[in-house]
């Protein structure tokens, strides 16, 4: 079956449940640490609180995206040898 | 028991391949029919007062600023007369859970009512739909005019709903950022033209996900996306409200006369007329039996008792049940699950409750200068230098005692003649503890500092620091 999921419900399947996880990530990290008393790389930024809060939202959603894709290859290559004569796209 | 399982004679024919491929199918767009009755009048009735509850909550003011902020670029939460700082998290997560807890008490009881009325997938599908309809007319002509090829007419009446879709969309991402920076200077930046760059994007990527999720994906999100439609079966039993069609009434199914009598005919009570069909907004059949894509949103339910009224039936062929009450058994409310959900429901919310009222508005850190151990003074005095930091939690400023104990005629000196702190505000007060030689035992010794509003005795706080000295 891995074949016939569409493109759309992949990405859905990953984006998704990826967005979900980072919220929770961006929450928890934030409320532990303030953006105004990091010091990335050991620099000084000069990004608003708004600004940091969101590019962390971003970066964990990255993340966790990349850790999804991950899931999804695995799974499908997985299908696909057990099921070899079924290969599709 | 999952509601997948829960099979009719109908759709036990499916084999699971079919069903899988009826899951991975490219969704054809569905149209539902406007239905009228007392559960879509309900379900208006929970649209109008839960979007009212989005769009008017920030807007509302109390003691002066915006009574619901939750103030992320100030790291506070303001909730009425509440303020929350960020080591309150964990009354957040609470809720959270308390709010889980209390979903899988209500789907335990009466099915998916959340997914039918509440849900805001829901509430912003269906005012989607209304403008759809106010726009492009009912089901028949939203169908027609799509089947047509692109002309001018066409065109302005697609025009005219995506601008009105995406206006509202729009409203909505505005709305969003409101509950998260001041929403009356967000309005005057707005009008400006002169918003931040990230509060620009998360009203466009608020109102982009509105406009996708009410206006495309609609029902998809809760077939493919949502989580709570995956595992909600696991807290249904054979007590739990669902939406259901009586088979052993309305089969068998067949279009009649008004006039004529179904017994006659050899018919049940379905006249077939597909109406269940065209007003479900997932596109199911509910005389297969129940099903995962199901929302319980009872649209079929007053499409069918409408019918049933103009045919001169018997209401309720398509109804709220239960498994047991089509089996001929008795329900039950109550029951060990119930209890059981309901038992951890409260007992957290207790917790939850208790704990929030043990709440001190006062923060106190002590931090010691770590440059020097320990200092002589001129009149042979061992000196340590702190920092204390001094953060005030509560809505109104207070003035502040403070006391060290733990070794016996320690001294605290500091340059500031009195402690005041701003409501919100944090106060960094350098202090000195002196203290004769002769009374230091160890080399390090444990000493308190406690603080006390003066006009407050409820509002403390204490910290330990070590004192060190030479011995």
């Amino acid at each position: 079956m891995a074949q016939q999921i569409p493109r759309s419900q992949k990405c859905i399947a990953v984006l998704w449940p990826s967005f979900l996880v980072s919220i929770v990530a961006t929450g928890l990290f934030f409320s532990a640490f303030d953006p105004a008393d990091l010091y990335p790389f050991g620099k000084d930024t000069e990004i608003s609180r708004l600004g940091i809060y969101s590019i962390g939202f971003l970066f964990f959603w990255l993340i966790s995206t990349i850790s999804g894709i991950g899931t999804l290859y695995f799974a499908i290559t997985n299908c696909m040898r057990q099921d070899p004569g079924n290969r599709g796209r | 028991m999952s509601v997948v399982d829960q099979k009719t004679p109908e759709t036990a024919g499916n084999t699971d391949e079919q069903v899988e491929k009826s899951l991975y199918a490219k969704a054809a767009k569905i149209y539902p029919r406007e239905v009228h009755g007392l559960f879509a009048r309900l379900r208006v009735l929970g649209v109008l007062s839960l979007l009212g509850i989005y769009y008017i909550t920030p807007w509302l003011r109390w003691d002066g600023q915006q009574a619901l902020l939750l103030d992320l670029p100030a790291r506070k939460f303001h909730i009425f007369f509440i303020t929350l700082w960020p080591q309150d998290f964990i009354y957040l997560a609470a809720l959270l859970i308390i709010a889980g807890l209390t979903l899988f008490f209500v789907t335990a009881i009466a099915g998916r009512i959340w997914c039918g009325y509440a849900c805001p997938q829901t509430v912003w599908t269906e005012a989607f739909l209304w403008i759809e309809r106010k726009v492009e007319g009912d089901r028949g002509r939203q169908q027609k005019l799509d089947a047509q090829p692109m002309s001018l007419r066409k065109f302005r009446i697609k025009a005219t709903k995506q601008f009105l879709w995406l206006a509202f969309a729009g409203w909505t991402g505005f709305t969003f950022v409101g509950y998260f920076t001041p929403i009356m200077e967000l309005g005057q930046r707005l009008v400006m033209l002169d918003l931040g760059p990230w509060e620009t994007f998360w009203v466009i990527f608020y109102s982009f996900a509105t406009y996708g999720n009410a206006g495309f994906m609609r029902e998809q999100v809760c077939k493919y996306m949502c989580p709570y439609a995956r595992f909600q079966s696991a807290m249904f039993d054979k007590d739990t409200l669902i939406v259901s069609y009586v088979p052993e009434r309305g089969e068998p199914r067949g279009s009649r006369k008004r006039s004529a009598d179904p017994k006659a005919l050899g018919l049940g009570d379905c006249i077939d007329c597909t109406l269940c069909v065209q007003v479900c907004p997932t596109g199911i059949d509910i005389r297969n039996g129940l099903q995962y894509e199901c929302i319980a949103c009872s649209a079929c339910i007053d499409a069918c008792d409408d019918v049933m009224e103009k045919m001169g039936y018997e209401k309720g062929l398509i109804k709220y049940t239960t498994e047991n009450t089509m089996h001929g058994r008795m329900s039950h409310i109550i029951r060990p699950r119930i209890v059981i959900y309901g038992a951890i429901m409260l007992g957290i919310m207790a917790l939850f409750a208790w704990s929030f009222s043990q709440r001190v508005s006062l923060g106190l850190d002590v931090i010691r200068d770590r440059n020097q151990l320990y200092r002589e003074t001129d009149d042979d005095l061992i000196e340590n230098v702190y920092t204390l930091k001094i953060l005030n939690m509560d809505n109104k400023a207070h003035r502040y005692s403070l006391r060290v104990s733990g070794i016996e005629d320690l001294e605290l000196r500091m340059d500031l003649p009195e402690i005041r702190v701003e409501s919100g505000g944090v106060l960094e007060l350098p202090v000195r503890l002196q203290v004769e030689e002769d009374e230091l035992d160890a080399r390090s010794t444990e000493v308190k500092f406690m603080l006390v509003a003066k006009d407050d005795p409820a509002l403390s706080a204490t910290e330990t620091a070590r004192f060190l000295g030479p011995h």
